[in-house]
């Protein structure tokens, strides 16, 4: 193999599969990254068997062939490389990096050992704007549980169904529910994709493209751009969500997003680093105030917000980190809370937007 | 020409007296059933409204004590829904919320 390329090119090639190279200590070579070329292009390739990333970068290629080089020394030492003409060439299974008069040596992978990102052909395409997935995800990668004895809930639900679709996820403390419409789609597709997939989604889809879903029962493929995202779906069932979401509310609340944010970032200050893990905060919700009065054993915090109310006044505990993240995704001015006494799951949605809500069940004290 | 008329009456009063005999058992075996008719029926009756309402109160008793009890373990700190049922619950859970408050 022999390329010649820009240190931009090997940037944006290594950038965009890296979080794909396996962390674990699995097998050595995929803790590799594949360069392959085709045509006057090269693939960069990366995979933990989990999802595998592949992305199409055109270069002068002046030798076909393929190396497996170590994701963590070449992507180092790509970052470190001078801003100039770089010529790959390999040497069984290493590769001389030329730059200026320089050289560099990585010590590769036998190539014969890197799996296989394989495609599968598929007659099941969904098209979606990137805008509107990303938003999507944006309103749910969240929620996800981080690390689950129960696998379905590291991942999100996507469900299509013709030209609707919706995105959920929980960790069983609150759930996330994201609706959109996609035009001139009669598919059907329903599968719990890894929340590493949807972040790597969020990372490399640019606004303005159309994501390409081609699936089958076990695999997913996302493509678009250069790029191509491989996954395996979470095997599962996921819990039927319905039943979960309230049906009516006690007590109707507009509140400003921004005041709001602010007073429950500043009462955690107080809860932060204690040795509970929860981060507790309380309001107290009375003839359209929002009271917060917390203390610690580091201080004291006091604090009245103006607010909305309709229906009975209510004094309700959360984890001060869940109210947080619904607070910093959601784009409108207002945010409407609906609860239901101090013990039932209280729902959050961004006023006049009937696509999203979230719900977050109360701390019992 | 007289004796085979003889023999021809003959022949249909043994017909006769088989059917005859036939509709006699059948008319003994539909008075059994009759009568287990309405010893069944009886039989339903003899179950009260009372003895009813004891069965229903009973059962509504043992799902509220169970309800109660797992109400109660909810409380503990273990999970009763379905996805978790018997684990120990950090902090809380929707789908017990969900099912505690559904019943
Ligand atoms: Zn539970």
């Amino acid at each position: 193999m022999k390329i010649i390329c820009s240190k931009d090119n090997l940037l944006l090639g290594v950038n965009t599969v890296q979080r794909a190279v396996a962390t674990k200590n699995t097998m050595p070579i995929l803790q590799g990254i594949r360069l392959r070329t085709e045509g006057s292009s090269l693939w960069f390739e990366a995979t933990d068997l989990e999802i595998g990333i592949r992305c199409n970068i055109p270069m002068e290629v002046q030798e076909e062939g393929e190396v497996v080089l170590p994701a963590k020394l070449f992507s180092e030492f790509v970052r470190k490389l001078p801003d100039t003409d770089i010529i790959l060439e390999s040497i069984d299974n290493n590769v001389n990096i030329h730059y200026n008069k320089s050289n560099f040596v990585i010590n590769g992978y036998d190539p014969e050992e890197f799996p296989e990102i394989t495609e599968f052909t598929s007659a099941d395409i969904i098209e979606i704007p990137a805008t509107i997935f990303k938003k999507m995800i944006r309103q749910t990668i969240f929620a996800c549980a981080v690390e689950e004895t129960r696998p379905v809930f590291t991942g999100i639900l996507v469900h299509v169904e013709k030209e609707n679709i919706s995105l959920v996820s929980t960790d069983s403390h609150r759930l996330a529910h994201s609706k959109a419409m996609i035009s001139d789609n009669d598919k059907e597709f329903k599968g719990i994709i890894p929340s590493k997939t949807m972040q790597e989604l969020l990372r490399l889809l640019d606004d303005n493209e159309i994501l390409t879903v081609q699936y089958n029962s076990s695999k997913i493929i996302f493509k678009f751009g250069s790029c191509q995202i491989l996954t395996r779906l979470i095997d599962g069932q996921f819990p039927s969500y319905k039943q979960v979401i309230p049906q009516s509310c006690n007590t109707k609340l507009l509140l400003n997003c921004k005041n709001f944010l602010d007073t429950v970032e500043r009462a955690s200050l107080l809860s932060k680093d204690n040795y509970l893990k929860i981060n507790n905060v309380r309001f107290n919700i009375e003839d359209s105030i929002l009271n917060v009065n917390q203390y610690s054993e580091m201080g004291k915090i006091s604090e009245q917000i103006e607010i909305e109310q309709e229906g009975e006044n209510v004094a309700i505990s959360f984890n001060a980190k869940y109210v947080i993240d619904v607070l910093k995704i959601i784009d409108t001015e207002n945010i409407i809370m609906e609860a239901s006494g101090p013990y039932s799951p209280c729902v959050f949605r961004p006023e006049n937007e009937e696509d999203y809500l979230y719900l977050l069940l109360p701390l019992r004290n | 020409m007289v004796g085979q008329l003889h023999q021809a009456i003959t022949e249909v009063e043994e017909n006769l007296s088989r059917l005859l005999n036939e509709v006699k058992s059948l008319r003994q075996y539909i008075e059994y059933l009759e009568d287990e008719n309405i010893n069944l029926k009886r039989q339903l009756c003899a179950v009260s409204e009372a003895d009813i309402n004891r069965i229903q109160k009973n059962a509504s008793k043992i799902q509220k004590e169970a309800h109660e009890n797992l109400e109660k373990l909810y409380e503990q700190g273990f999970h009763v829904c379905h996805i978790y049922f018997g684990e120990q619950m950090e902090s809380n859970c929707l789908f017990c919320n969900a099912f505690l408050r559904k019943d």
